[in-house]
């Protein structure tokens, strides 16, 4: 079953995927914006504004998290799993999923919520044909915390996103989140990515 | 009877001093006591039929998985034959593992250690060099494969268990087999798949999440009360949902049959009678199945057992030891009603940890959009993200720790709320059966049949 079609495709170490030659410079107006929402986008999410980060979310929003497989060096392509994911979201599924944790009062997975940290790095800026789309990669290291746990759980990612520029803001239109695990050390994702 | 083989702990404490029977009590020490998990993996995860895959995971000659039986990894193999192999992935040299990935296709699995080579059968075929035969030559070739499973397929599934001249699969199941057979043997080309496992940990032992799976109706009331609180999903009060009847066995294994007609308003002409099945059918489907798939059921099923199934579907329970079995409704805001399929094994990874491993399932004869529909609810309700068992991952984790507690220990669990109705006299299946609100019966069943186990001859 193949479901995505829309979801970039350049995400095998076995392509081989060459750089794109029409990068955003690192420091450029357009990548310092790119960054800042970045950060703002980790800063809602850490601080729980979830109704804030919905509405940076596009209405055409895809929002998936192939579930991950050991897999040879060879076949690095298929240890990227996009049939069952751990997320396999569209907009109104996330303001579901937004809404069953403020509209409710027995969310109980994240209520006492986690303290959580999202370390944004390694951000890369690619433009499209369409001057307000921006293809952006970002390294995301996410630690974890709930009650007395002195061990922090840690993920971590590469996010794939589809940024989309409007007159007041940018919006965030695709994201493809690939993990590192194969099996999560997180014990649920009932946090975002 | 027991008392000689009975298993003792280093400090005297019994198996039966833990499960109180006249009682129906389990100490909480019997959570995660470490030494208790030493006598688990040999008594329960080695001797009972485990849940390890779906043969649709491997449709060709040669295609392989990696799943753990209990603690033991193991290599599943698709032979040329059509036949499934399940085999230690522990080379017979060294000990390393043979194969390293989760999944490919292979027609010799060569150890990347000393080169130890096995056909996918586990037959060994010889170690590099061979004029030296670096196998030496005090053990026949024979004597070197890889260590076979017992293997049986059900609807698909494999299982798999080291205890070669233990009970059969059938008889595993037991009279449950009844039941099963309504959710993994009604079609013609049976369950499918939808892709691998979801796979996570959570600290808790094995145990606090499979004796929920032992068909735990009640936490569904206070643990996942939001879904009565979320408008979207519209149920309101969820008491109504408690009620149904639950069939269980002393092997441990159990299921919910819910009424169709107590979830749906839709539905409520289920009850007078005057409905065909085609229209019943049409109305409300069970979980996972489309009207156009009636005549397979007819085909498949006895009339009694295709009569619950429309009526009183089974929708979730367990199967002894390690195994949560999910087809569930999702109704949507527009009215559609959407079942989805998933089946659970938690995998013990020490006292205090579990691995939670997620399988999606369709019917292979559902339309393509049905399965893709089903699926994507799956990921939103269940497993990983899911919005119904992201709230059991908090609680199995504190269990397992307060069982730790010097005075805690000796605080029992309670499974005192036993079921007094009568079975209904047309209820049309086999097996313990409890009527009305669900009740803890199932669970403390479950608790027996690992108490079965572990007193045991090892």
């Amino acid at each position: 079953m193949t479901m995505n079609a829309v979801i970039p495709t350049d995400v095998s170490v076995a392509e081989q995927a060459p750089f794109r030659p029409n990068r955003v410079p690192v420091g450029s107006a357009d990548y310092n914006q790119i960054a800042e929402f970045l950060y703002e986008e980790a800063w809602l999410l850490d601080e729980i504004r979830l109704k804030e980060w919905v509405a940076r979310l596009d209405n055409d929003l895809r929002y998936t998290c192939p579930v991950r497989q050991t897999r040879s060096l060879a076949q690095q392509a298929q240890s990227i799993v996009r049939t069952v994911m751990h997320f396999d979201e569209t907009y109104a599924s996330i303001r579901g999923r937004v809404g069953r944790i403020t509209d409710t009062k027995s969310a109980w997975a994240e209520d006492p919520p986690s303290r959580t940290r999202r370390l944004i790095t390694n951000i890369l800026v690619e433009s499209t044909d369409d001057p307000d789309e921006f293809e952006v990669k970002s390294y995301l290291l996410c630690s974890r915390s709930r009650f007395e746990e002195t061990t922090l759980l840690m993920l971590s990612c590469v996010r794939h996103d589809l940024l989309r520029r409007y007159d007041d803001g940018i919006k965030l239109a695709r994201r493809e989140i690939i993990i590192d695990q194969t099996v999560l050390g997180f014990p649920n994702l009932a946090i975002f990515l | 009877m027991l008392d000689r083989t009975r298993t003792t702990l280093s400090d005297g404490t019994t198996i039966d001093d833990l499960i109180n029977v006249e009682t129906r009590e389990v100490q909480l020490r019997a959570i995660s006591d470490p030494e208790l998990y030493d006598i688990e993996m040999r008594k329960v995860f080695g001797k009972t039929w485990l849940l390890l895959g779906h043969e649709s995971e491997i449709p060709n000659s040669g295609d392989f998985i990696t799943r753990l039986m209990g603690s033991d990894p193991v290599l599943i193999t698709r032979q040329k034959d059509g036949t499934v192999k399940v085999m230690l992935n522990v080379c017979p040299h060294r000990g390393m593992r043979v194969c390293v990935n989760d999944a490919g296709n292979a027609k010799v699995h060569t150890c990347i250690y000393h080169g130890w080579a096995f056909k996918n059968d586990g037959d060994f075929i010889g170690a590099p060099v061979a004029a030296e035969q670096m196998h030496g030559s005090i053990l026949p070739k024979e004597k070197l494969g890889l260590t076979q499973a017992r293997v049986h397929l059900y609807g698909g599934l494999i299982f798999g268990t080291w205890n070669l001249q233990g009970p059969s699969f059938d008889e595993f199941l037991g009279e449950m087999k009844w039941y099963y057979d309504m959710l993994f043997c009604r079609t013609d080309r049976g369950l499918e798949v939808l892709g691998p496992p979801q796979r996570f940990t959570i600290k808790a032992n094995w145990k606090t999440a499979c004796e929920q799976s032992a068909s735990d109706g009640f936490h569904t009331l206070t643990l996942h009360r939001w879904l009565g609180e979320f408008a979207k999903f519209g149920d309101g009060d969820l008491t109504t949902s408690m009620y149904g009847t639950e069939v269980s066995s002393l092997q441990g294994h159990s299921l919910r049959c819910m009424p169709v007609a107590n979830k749906f308003k839709q539905a409520a002409g289920f009850r007078d009678g005057n409905l065909t099945l085609a229209e019943k059918l049409a109305i409300v489907p069970p979980p996972g199945i489309t009207k156009e798939m009636l005549p397979e059921l007819v085909r498949n099923l006895s009339p009694e057992q295709l009569g619950l199934l429309v009526d009183s579907p089974p929708q979730v329970g367990g199967m002894f030891p390690n195994v949560l079995i999910a087809f569930i409704y999702v109704p949507q805001p527009d009215g559609e009603i959407i079942g989805l399929t998933s089946l659970h094994t938690y995998i013990p990874k020490g006292p205090d940890e579990l691995e939670f491993c997620n399988y999606i399932l369709a019917e292979k004869d559902a339309p393509e959009e049905h399965k893709q529909k089903a699926l994507q609810f799956a990921v939103r309700m269940l497993g990983t993200s899911g919005m119904v068992e992201q709230d059991d991952s908090d609680t199995w984790p504190h269990i397992t720790q307060t069982a730790k507690g010097a005075a805690a220990r000796n605080v029992t669990m309670k499974y005192q709320a036993v079921c007094t109705t009568p079975p209904r006299p047309d209820w049309p299946g086999p097996a313990l059966v409890y009527e009305g609100f669900t009740k803890d019966d199932t669970q403390w069943n479950w608790w027996l049949a690992y108490r079965d186990l572990m007193n045991a001859p090892a």
